[in-house]
């Protein structure tokens, strides 16, 4: 759960260039203000420290010398005359401004020959324990001069920073004894306080206006180029008569110029070449039309004249039979050519319905077996036992399929051509296998192509169109199918036809093996 | 002996066509201008029409739609376009069949040509009934309550064999069979068109037929009364 949230923020991080630059800002200048914040508020506090420092020391300096002199100048040495004194002088250095207040402690200094007689005063709030011990060491070194540390002193629950100090007083007949003052400085802390929070707040309120700021401001560079990737993408998509808006001198209005430019040279030059290749598709259509009356009235007269073929001699009935064969195979020329023409015009729509492979494998195979017998081939045909039901047009998968079983007698140098049939949950397959002359790598890649002969020179059967894989290319693609062929020179080919099982179903991978793929062509 | 007429504007299939139907023993005439074509077939009065579709001054369409106007003689179009509309359109205009050029051989324009000419089974029913029609076998006359409707011989020979049989689910391939005389390369447009057809003249409301009922996926029945 918190996964998904946290990819799904830094989905969205990483799609929008707004947040992104919105984000890196605000985590910028945060950093920056931290940094800035932190040391304007150390510098601050430290001048504030110090200041009072030097203060309490001025006043510790000041207290300890009255003391010290009003002990020396004491005659007294009377133990109950001196207690009195100390009474009455010690308890008089407290005090309680509107700036802290001033506690005091007179301790007798440690590891003293002489013993104790007097009792040490301590201010009521204070116990011998606030004292660092660390504190005391030093003092007891320490001779005419101030030492001091701070501390933080406990009254009523709350902590509250200090200032101890302290001196050494030697009282007559007494022994040493030290004086401590102890400072409260809670009032410098409580103006770092309030000057580190307003500062805080201040740099709060900043990183809001610079996101706010960077907000906008990526706001007005970015929505232009998220407006160019939009007619962009719909170009691409093929609506070419988008363009972006030119507004203004800037970089943005260049762009959208220069991209409106690009726009309208591929507008024309697509409009050019679709142009043309409707020109030539329509040259190509209209061209085989005008020769199909021609053509008719010379088979005829051929058909006249074979009527009387008794009445020629030998050389003359040769002759006609050349003029056969030839129109046939100009009459097979021109409706492939008609059918290519009608793939490029995008004019061929398949009339696809409820189908069983097998049967239409069958019937194709039937219709092939006089040619395999002449050829001496054996056709093998292997299929399911269950009925292999799809969705397909019978009439150009069956054309398909006597394209590519002809083609495996033709090539098959008379050994058997075995015939396949297969089928999945999404696909259906069939494959066209012989064990003839076979293809080299680069003859394979171009198997598909128009008016492609693999040799030239080798006689042909059924006097193919050199169109034949061409059109039963564009028909597997017609049902978003795949034909492929993988072959070896030599040891045969194998064509393989995959077709989805249901309009448009989706699948990936066919339900017969094809062997090694080494040329492949599926939907482009 | 049995007359073709041949309308065809290229001067040497048409005299071709002429010599080898004159061989196969009909008597032929051949014009080669779409305007003649009409007044040669009043004055010729042939049995069959062969009509190429794209003639000068008046298309081979036109042409179909100015005999079927005054005759029900069969119509057999001749066209070089494969494209879908131009045979339907020439088939909508009353053509009884279509053949594209080049055809694969004389032999079968000559057995289109047979099938259209060959007499009309004989029926073992005089008279039909199915629903508002009275079908007349032996007069050829189909009635729709009691006004005569006007068919084709080959409609007539559809909605015949449609009602002989009832019950009867026929395939458009059955219906080629039985009706056009095709054994094979069938295209079955030329059913559906026809059916169309029929189907304007003999229905109610065509869109909404009753007489002739689709069978979705099989074929065609007779409407059950």
């Amino acid at each position: 759960m918190l996964s998904k949230f946290a990819s799904a923020i830094f989905d969205v991080f990483r799609r929008s260039i707004q947040v992104r630059y919105v984000t890196i800002t605000v985590a910028l200048s945060a950093a920056a203000l931290v940094a800035v914040g932190g040391f304007l508020s150390l510098t601050i506090g430290n001048g504030l420290f110090q200041t009072r420092v030097e203060q309490v020391l001025q006043e510790s300096k000041q207290a300890s010398a009255e003391v010290q002199k009003t002990f020396t100048a004491t005659g007294n040495t009377d133990v109950v005359a001196l207690q009195t004194l100390v009474n009455e002088v010690i308890p008089n250095l407290e005090q309680k401004t509107a700036n802290g207040s001033r506690k005091v402690a007179l301790l007798r200094s440690p590891n003293q020959a002489t013993s104790q007689f007097l009792q040490s005063p301590i201010s009521g709030d204070l116990t011998v324990s606030d004292i660092p011990a660390s504190l005391r060491e030093q003092v007891a070194k320490t001779e005419n001069k101030l030492v001091y540390r701070t501390i933080s002193l406990e009254s009523g629950g709350v902590l509250s920073p200090s200032i101890v100090v302290g001196s050494k007083v030697v009282i007559p007949v007494a022994g040493d004894y030290e004086l401590y003052l102890v400072y409260d400085i809670s009032d410098a802390q409580e103006t770092l306080d309030f000057m580190q929070s307003t500062l805080a707040i201040g740099g709060l309120v900043m990183i809001l206006l610079l996101g706010i700021v960077a907000y906008f401001v990526t706001r007005r560079i970015v929505a232009p180029v998220e407006r160019a990737a939009l007619v962009a993408e719909q170009l691409a998509l093929g609506s070419l008569d988008q363009r972006l808006p030119e507004r203004g001198q800037d970089v943005v209005a260049a762009l959208a110029r220069s991209f409106n430019r690009m726009a309208q040279s591929l507008e024309t030059q697509i409009g050019q070449l679709s142009k043309l290749s409707k020109m030539q598709q329509r040259f190509v259509s209209d061209v085989s039309h005008e020769l199909r009356t021609p053509l008719t009235t010379i088979k005829l007269a051929t058909e006249m004249l074979e009527a009387r073929v008794e009445e020629l001699d030998p050389k003359a009935r040769r002759a006609l039979d050349t003029l056969v064969s030839q129109v046939a195979r100009f009459e097979s020329l021109l409706t492939d050519l008609l059918e290519i023409s009608r793939y490029d015009a995008g004019a061929v729509v398949a009339e696809i319905e409820p189908n069983n492979l097998g049967d239409v494998v069958t019937l194709a195979v039937s219709g092939l077996e006089p040619l395999a017998e002449t050829l001496g081939c054996e056709l093998i045909l292997k299929l399911p036992s269950r009925p292999v039901d799809a969705d397909f047009d019978p009439r150009r998968i069956e054309r398909v399929l006597r394209n590519l079983i002809s083609n495996a007698i033709e090539h098959g140098a008379g050994k058997p051509v075995e015939i396949q049939v297969g089928r999945s949950k999404t696909a259906v397959a069939v494959t066209i296998k012989d064990l003839g002359v076979g293809m080299s790598r680069s003859q394979m890649d171009r198997v598909f192509d128009r008016f492609w002969r693999g040799d030239p020179a080798r006689k042909r059967t059924t006097g193919g169109t050199g169109l034949g894989l061409a059109i039963s290319l564009e028909d597997t693609h017609l049902h978003q199918g795949w034909l492929q062929v993988t072959s070896k020179p030599n040891q045969g080919t194998t064509f393989r036809l995959t077709l989805p099982r249901r309009v448009g179903g989706i699948f990936t991978e066919s339900p017969l093996p094809l062997g090694e793929i080494l040329s492949q062509r599926s939907k482009i | 002996m049995q007359k073709v007429l041949v309308v065809e504007d290229e001067l040497p299939l048409n005299q071709q066509l002429t010599d080898l139907l004159e061989n196969a023993g009909y008597q032929t005439m051949g014009v080669t201008d779409g305007e003649n074509a009409f007044p040669a077939f009043q004055d010729f009065a042939p049995d069959l029409v062969l009509l190429d579709v794209m003639l000068p001054n008046k298309t081979g369409i036109e042409v179909c739609r100015e005999i079927r106007a005054v005759s029900g003689v069969p119509i057999i179009m001749l066209t070089a376009k494969t494209e879908d509309e131009h045979v339907v359109e020439g088939l909508e205009a009353g053509a009884d069949d279509y053949i594209l050029k080049p055809m694969p051989s004389f032999k079968v324009l000559q057995a289109r040509i047979e099938a259209r000419l060959r007499p009309m089974r004989q029926s073992e029913a005089s008279e039909i009934v199915l629903g508002p029609l009275v079908i007349d076998v032996l007069g050829h006359e189909v009635r729709r309550d009691g006004v005569r409707v006007s068919l084709t011989p080959l409609e007539f020979n559809l909605l015949q064999t449609l009602a002989e049989a009832p019950k009867q689910v026929f395939k458009r391939e059955d219906l080629l069979k039985k009706v056009w005389g095709y054994h094979y390369d069938a295209d079955t447009r030329l059913v559906n068109v026809h059916v169309q057809r029929l189907r304007s003249k003999i229905e109610d409301d065509p869109d909404n037929p009753k007489i002739v009922v689709t069978e979705r996926g099989v074929g065609y029945k007779a409407g059950q009364f």
